[in-house]
């Protein structure tokens, strides 16, 4: 166990008897399978050992978003996800001590931009977007070179709609997080995500398709460098009927890079006319980067349709003779080939910030 | 001197001889075409001019504007002159067709101790000669060749060549996969293309593309070496007897 965890106090919100079901479930097969490739115990001695920071998780809000402490609150706020299942989100927050309520009552005018995250673990944030609203939340990392934890609980009412895109392109970013999600009827979430990374960076996405009708869109793109090691864990819960996901990740390891990628893909037994699409590609710029990929399905229902597929390779031959017959430089042809790997799994209003980020990586790194 | 020289060359891959004593020469202001049956080797020569990976040369000579090849990257080979049109053009998909045409016109330019062209003029002559090859703009947005027809994929090619403006072209089966106006449209992008101060060298199967770009020669290749030379008139002989009385 790591050290401070025992003595660790629970928050009310939390409670003695939740604090204790995170410390034990810390410990089962699932978490244990779950941080195969990253350093669980070190992740979690990092958070009991980092501050606490309490800032308030969106700057100038608007009027249509409100945001309490979970302190000030009358009641203790109900998560509509068990934390027992996300062990290392209930020690962060009892770490953090408080948390943010954050509703969305009515469509905002503007995207929501989430703060940085300061170095530290930070409040956990239970974010509930009302019936019917649409919101665009915009998370641009700080790429700190201290390590930053974050938990973000979100839920979707039916019919709501929340485009978040996320950019972690400061490459000294190093932390854990976590945005487990909860959709009900015809609800939509939309994620976009691009990394930058150099040191340790995990992100957990969980997410449940409750309601019926309710969607999932997630694309994503991420370079890992010379030192990296970048954990993605997806895995999306088919609970309702006619529920449909779509997911597509694309990873290029450099260096002595090690990137993970594990999606998981479950269709419960209502999720009748569910449609799951799944695909993370792979590309090794070395011989000394690591690749780890693995996606599953698990299917309790016959009539769905799913796909599932991974890759792991390196640039195609093919594409390198050709821009060199063009003229570019073996080296320009191979940094030709992985920007646009990348780009292909790049979206929303982050994806021109990042493809410079790339290109400036990797061209420094001359890694092609 | 010599655009091409190619003298008794062994080439193949894979341990594989293909060509077998290939000797070919070619002047400025020249367009040759190369005909022959499937498994001859025009397509092996037309990637050992080019200098794609896994194609080695065994002996013989083979040298670009006196120049000898066999050792170059096919960058330096491209940036010397040296253009292919693939018969197989390849998709990179997350790269625009603009920005490869940008890059790789930005690297010849390098090549010759030039800055990039301006933006605008730039884009300028790609449109003008986009329109010339009856492509709609917009594919100059899209992933190179990703999802283009056969037909979008052999303009690209030639718009290729027009843009770097090579001093030799070899085009390896252009004409294959190509309706009658699409041919048409390579044909007059080439004969725009050939000039007193370059060559073209038409690697095709079938004398119809030589009806609209008319060859100085005619070269016929079986088992890796060119057993007939002539004019234009050899293309018409071969339409009509086919290759078996020259290889027999």
């Amino acid at each position: 166990m790591a050290d401070g965890l025992a003595a660790l106090p629970a928050p009310n919100w939390l409670g003695e008897a939740g604090l204790a079901r995170c410390r034990r479930a810390l410990d089962s097969r699932l978490t244990r399978e779950t941080w195969k490739y990253s350093p669980l115990r070190k992740v979690t001695q990092a958070l009991l050992d980092a501050p606490q920071t309490h800032a308030p998780p969106f700057a100038d809000a608007p009027e249509q978003v409100r945001m309490r402490r979970f302190s000030a609150l009358a009641t203790p706020p109900a998560f509509k996800v068990s934390l027992d299942r996300y062990p290392l989100a209930g020690i962060a927050g009892a770490v953090a001590g408080d948390g943010w309520l954050v509703k969305v009552v009515e469509t905002p005018d503007a995207p929501l931009r989430l703060q940085p995250a300061a170095p530290g673990v930070a409040a956990p944030v239970l974010l509930e977007v009302a019936a019917g609203c649409r919101v665009e939340i915009e998370e641009a990392g700080a790429g700190l070179s201290s390590f930053a934890a974050r938990v973000v609980l979100l839920s979707l009412a039916a019919e709501a709609e929340v485009c978040w895109s996320r950019a972690d392109l400061g490459a000294a970013a190093h932390g854990w997080s976590l945005l487990s999600a909860q959709l009900e009827r015809n609800a939509v979430l939309t994620f976009n995500h691009q990394s930058l990374a150099e040191a340790f960076q995990r992100l957990d996405l969980c997410v449940a398709l409750d309601g019926i009708g309710a969607q999932f869109n997630g694309t994503g793109a991420a370079l890992a460098g010379t030192g990296a090691h970048l954990d993605l864990q997806v895995v999306v819960e088919h609970r309702g009927p006619h529920t449909v996901s779509r997911i597509k990740q694309h990873n290029l390891a450099a260096g002595k890079a090690r990137c993970t990628f594990n999606g998981r893909i479950h269709i419960h037994p209502h999720a009748c006319g569910a449609d799951a699409d799944l695909s993370n590609r792979n590309l090794a710029l070395t011989a000394n980067a690591e690749i780890n990929t693995k996606p599953e399905l698990e299917i309790y229902n016959d009539d769905v349709r799913c796909a599932h597929g991974a890759t792991v390779g390196r640039l195609d031959d093919d594409g390198l003779f050709y821009l060199q017959s063009r003229g570019l430089t073996a080296s320009a042809a191979q940094r030709l080939l992985a920007i646009g790997f990348l780009r292909s799994g790049l979206q929303g209003p982050f994806a021109k910030q990042a493809a410079r980020a790339f290109v400036t990586q990797l061209s420094a790194a001359n890694t092609g | 001197m010599s655009l091409l020289q190619v003298d008794d060359l062994h080439a193949g891959v894979d341990g594989q001889a293909i060509l077998k004593g290939l000797t070919l020469r070619m002047d400025a202001g020249e367009v040759h075409a190369l005909m022959g049956p499937n498994g001859s080797g025009k397509s092996t020569l037309a990637n050992v001019l080019a200098g794609r990976p896994g194609y080695e040369v065994t002996s013989g000579r083979l040298s670009f504007k006196g120049r000898p090849l066999d050792q170059e990257a096919p960058e330096v080979r491209a940036q010397a002159g040296l253009f292919m049109a693939f018969q197989y053009p390849v998709e990179i998909p997350g790269v625009s067709n603009m920005e490869f045409l940008k890059a790789a016109q930005d690297s010849h330019r390098k090549a010759n101790g030039l800055g990039p062209e301006s933006p605008v003029a730039f884009m300028q002559r790609v449109r003008t000669l986009t329109e010339g090859l009856a492509l709609n703009p917009e594919f100059l947005k899209r992933g190179v060749n990703e999802g283009f027809s056969g037909g979008e994929k052999k303009r690209n090619e030639i718009l290729q060549m027009l843009l770097l403006e090579p001093t030799l072209a070899v085009l390896d089966e252009t004409d294959s996969g190509l309706d009658i106006d699409a041919m048409q449209t390579v044909a007059s992008g080439v004969n725009r293309f050939r000039s007193a101060n370059n060559g073209v060298l038409l690697i095709t199967h079938y004398q119809r593309l030589l009806n609209h770009v008319v060859p100085d020669f005619v070269h016929v290749l079986a088992d890796g070496r060119i057993v007939e030379s002539g004019g234009k008139e050899l293309a018409h002989a071969l339409e009509e007897r086919g290759y078996a009385w020259l290889t027999a």
